[in-house]
């Protein structure tokens, strides 16, 4: 008895004897890519994420804006690898289905004060060749944009700036780094990083060991922590900065077409207002150092500060459209650019620290810098031949044309049931969310797929015909689903009577 | 193949208003997205329905099926299970497209159109609450659908936001179901929810009501999931007053804050919208700024009362079928405005084009009036005058007056005078 629990307890411990060469702690947008740049070598790659899903901290809750990179610091890798990220999004779009909705920028001056700020902008812009930028006047900015502020007396118009799905790149770059080889396991907090010889041990939840040769640090707000595990000195602190922003419905449309912001200060880009990929509209962030950076809330001096400064950029926001109201929070370091650099105390740990915005902006270029310039990896491993680097776009259904929509009908009969009344999703498109490398059970992971439950009604509709189907795709009980982690069940109690 | 008239929605308001056209002898088809009729009536499993309607006292269900029954009865077309989501007109015909497993995509086309697709619920989203997003806080017609139709509960350690009839009658189900409800927090001075669900599902439990109270902050535990909430009372501009801040323990936050007529479907159309009911402004036949196009039930106004609901509908269904026998003549219509103590009134139009005899006209007050007059005026000259006692807004009034006296070119007002 005794023997045989110390043995089921030593399988329990040991974990696996498997030898990766690469383990990435962190599944955002940075980890997610690298993992699948590694992809194009011969290695065996882990990633380790504590949440319950890819994507589900810093990259779930941002303004999804691709930027131009017209500010970042001319010289800096955050200027390098915004502008070299930017045009790797076209890239990307056709590779990996990611979704692109090319809408161009204004940053907006309102005074005479305000426009020599906008020139040093523009000369910015230039020198970190950002492509095709120029300076319009207010009636020219006013063609495009019939809502921008009356305030405004000059713009900066950047044409490359675009806006993404944050979670959808994720998704992409992850399941193509399944399909590719790539070992995922979410729900696996790091605890304890240890390195003895050339090998990395890294313990989960305090009770399974993974070993690696290299320990690649992506864990965002978390790095300097997890860094902290194995150095004695880490080179930067994250002090989390939070973001406060409102949503506004996707009837509003058309509102803005273009990325508006007012010019940048120490604190980052400013209050925005961002059209959204599916049409809805972000007003925000504003910029808040946070006590704890794992907990960012909103608060109404926030909210009303996001109000008030969206104002200054466009007249008349619908904000009786208003569906939802977050807080994000940036991994801003006390390093003044993206930290990516190879451990000083210990050799094959890689920091990716401070990446704060532009890091989804910059984070295909990012994973490329820190593969094939930082790591070098074309040195160690030898190119894997069979690398596949498309990932087929996922089906939205209601953008198709009616013909699109009629033929795929007639294949899948389940794409004429809509569950979500208000994003119009349907039953295909919740099922493969369900199924597929990177399926989900979870109410929030089926959202973040397919917007079931982001729009009008925020799921107070879809969500019940939800639960049904994951209960039934799954085989379980509805007091067995949650909305993210494992400890967020829906429900607490069968009733009495059952129906 | 032309339909005469389609309901799109089939609960309370969808079944009487193809009871009505179909009495009419009209060709009516009705759809429905759900698996059967009856709408969110199902999901309402308490008595208090139908007193005024059939002078007896239903439950939600066999209130439904009391109008399923005639529905059947009368052989009037349907589907289920099938989601219309785009509507257009081209000409005089409208075009709707439904979506649904079994047909696909189809198109139905149809004369006229009644809108009967209910309401949502206001969420979270849309009021100011700050704090952390947890699991936990839901809104209370999800919370009552899980519990009555699936047989979930939600949470044992309850608050609820807002004192609207679904958040009263959770109160009292949660409260019978095990678990503990801590109190209701209404941010208005009075509450938003009948008299009666007061007295039989707060005081009969002890459930304490805090009026001028909102929920200021939200917490959640390490895993999000909610752990516990701090109300407030608010001035009289609703801004939140420092030090009266109490906490409570909760796993779940029930939101009853308001429902909001379902109207994206009536997106493509340029039609006037009533920023007060938040849906379609009406003639006296409910049909919209469109002609032939008609909207009645909660996709109207929220309703507090289903006997109101099927009443209207009703009336619905009858204009829509006097629309397909070409009854309406000329187009010439004055408004009907809201003036004093009137939160909204509908219709907001009275359209000479339609032969009734009567205008009935729904309200509701802007404030608590223990004594008042109502008062209908066209220009200087009042046309209709009644006293009533006890008026709140929580409970939406009605007057009915024949209008075949009226100037054609004069607006009305509706006045409420305090006495």
């Amino acid at each position: 008895m005794l023997k045989t629990f110390f043995y089921s307890f030593l399988i329990y411990w040991k974990g696996t004897d498997k030898l990766y060469d690469y383990i990435i702690i962190g599944a955002g947008v940075i980890g997610s890519n690298i993992a699948r740049e590694l992809c194009r070598y011969q290695t065996k790659v882990l990633v380790l994420d504590k949440e319950n899903d890819v994507a589900n901290v810093q990259s779930l809750a941002n303004s999804a804006i691709v930027h131009s990179g017209h500010n970042p610091e001319p010289g800096s890798l955050k200027a390098r690898l915004s502008v070299w990220g930017n045009l790797l999004y076209e890239q990307m779009e056709e590779e990996l289905g990611i979704p692109l909705l090319k809408t161009g920028a204004y940053v907006v001056a309102h005074n005479h004060h305000e426009e020599q700020e906008l020139d040093k902008l523009a000369e910015l812009a230039r020198i970190n060749q950002v492509p095709e930028f120029s300076i319009l006047n207010y009636e020219e900015a006013l063609l495009d944009e019939p809502n921008l502020s009356k305030t405004v007396t000059k713009v900066l118009s950047l044409p490359t700036t675009k806006v993404t799905y944050p979670w959808e790149v994720a998704f992409a770059a992850m399941e193509n780094a399944i399909k590719n080889g790539v070992e995922f396991r979410k729900n696996a907090l790091v605890t304890k990083i240890r390195k003895v010889g050339n090998v990395f041990y890294v313990t989960v939840n305090n009770n399974q060991e993974y070993q690696s040769k290299y320990l690649i640090n992506a864990a965002g707000v978390a790095s300097d922590d997890i860094a902290g595990m194995i150095e004695k000195k880490v080179p930067y602190t994250i002090k989390g900065r939070k973001g406060e922003y409102f949503v506004l419905d996707k009837r509003v449309k058309g509102f803005v077409n273009h990325v508006l912001y007012p010019l940048p200060t120490e604190l980052g880009k400013g209050v925005l207002i961002t059209p959204q990929f599916h049409g809805e509209i972000l007003l925000g962030p504003n910029s808040l150092e946070v006590k704890d950076k794992y907990h960012p809330t909103t608060s109404y001096e926030g909210l009303t500060y996001v109000k008030e400064n969206a104002a200054l950029l466009a007249d008349n926001i619908p904000i009786n459209q208003i569906i939802r109201s977050f807080a994000g929070i940036r991994s801003t370091s006390d390093y003044d650019d993206f930290y990516i650099k190879e451990s000083l105390e210990v050799k094959g740990f890689y920091h990716l620290g401070g990446i704060d915005s532009p890091g989804l902006t910059a984070c295909f270029a990012i994973a490329k810098y820190l593969v094939e310039e930082v790591m070098n990896v074309g040195e160690i491993y030898s190119i894997d031949p069979n690398f596949d680097p498309l990932r087929k776009k996922k089906v939205l259904f209601n953008r198709l044309s009616l013909t699109e929509k009629k033929d795929l009908l007639l294949k899948e009969p389940l794409y004429g049931n809509i569950i979500c009344k208000c994003e119009k999703i349907t039953e295909k498109e919740i099922l493969d969310a369900m199924h597929g490398p990177l399926g989900s059970n979870t109410i929030k992971g089926i959202k973040k797929r397919t917007r079931a439950g982001a729009g009008l009604c925020q799921g107070g509709y879809c969500e019940e015909k939800i639960i049904k189907m994951i209960a039934k795709e799954f085989n379980i009980s509805p007091l067995e689903i949650a909305y993210d982690k494992e400890e967020t069940k829906l429900f607490v109690a069968e009733t009495k009577v059952k129906p | 193949m032309i339909k005469e008239i389609v309901v799109i929605g089939g609960g309370a308001s969808g079944l009487a208003a193809a009871i009505a056209a179909k009495k009419k002898n009209k060709d009516v088809l009705l759809i429905e997205r759900e698996a059967e009729l009856g709408g969110i009536l199902n999901q309402c499993i308490h008595n208090g329905f139908g007193l005024e309607v059939f002078k007896e006292e239903y439950t939600g269900p066999e209130y439904a099926y009391k109008f399923i029954e005639e529905f059947n009865s009368l052989d009037i077309e349907y589907l289920l299970n099938a989601t219309v989501i785009k509507l257009d007109k081209v000409d005089d015909i409208f075009i709707i497209t439904l979506s649904s497993e079994k047909l696909g995509l189809s198109e139905i086309k149809a004369k006229a159109v009644v809108i009967s697709s209910g309401c949502y619920e206001r969420t979270r989203g849309q009021i100011t609450m700050p704090g952390d997003r947890p699991r936990g806080v839901i809104t209370a017609g999800s919370a009552q659908r899980y519990l009555n139709i699936n047989g979930f509960l939600v949470g044992k350690k309850v608050f609820i936001l807002g004192s609207g009839d679904i958040g009263l009658i959770m109160a009292r189900r949660m409260h019978l179901e095990g678990a503990e409800v801590l109190g209701v927090a209404e941010i208005m001075p009075y509450s938003n929810g009948l008299n009666r669900n007061i007295v039989q599902c707060l005081n009969d439990f002890d459930i304490p009501l805090y009026l001028s109270h909102t929920v200021t902050n939200v917490e959640s535990d390490e895993f999000k999931r909610l752990k516990a909430i701090t109300i407030q009372e608010v001035d009289s501009r609703f801004n939140p007053i420092k030090g009266t801040e109490k906490h409570f323990s909760v796993d779940t936050l029930l939101l009853s804050i308001g429902l909001i007529p379902d109207i994206t479907l009536l997106d493509d159309f340029d039609i006037d919208v009533d920023p007060k009911t938040k849906s379609a402004k009406i003639n006296q036949a409910y049909e919209t700024t469109v002609n032939g196009l008609f909207i009645c039930g909660n996709s109207l106004q929220v309703h507090d009362l289903v006997d109101n609901v099927s009443k209207e509908s009703s009336r619905a269904g009858t204009s829509a079928a006097d629309y397909i026998d070409g009854l309406v003549t000329s187009r010439q219509k004055i408004k009907i405005i809201p003036k004093e103590n009137i939160l909204y009134v509908a219709p907001q139009y009275l359209d000479f084009g339609w032969s009734f005899k009567e205008l009935i006209i729904s309200f509701r007050s802007s404030k608590k009036l223990e004594k008042a007059a109502i008062k209908i005026y066209q220009g200087e000259k009042l046309v209709y005058q009644k006293r009533r006692t006890f008026i709140v807004p929580a409970e939406m009034e009605q007057v009915s007056f024949p209008y075949s006296e009226l100037s054609k070119d004069e607006d009305l007002r509706v006045e409420l005078e305090e006495l």
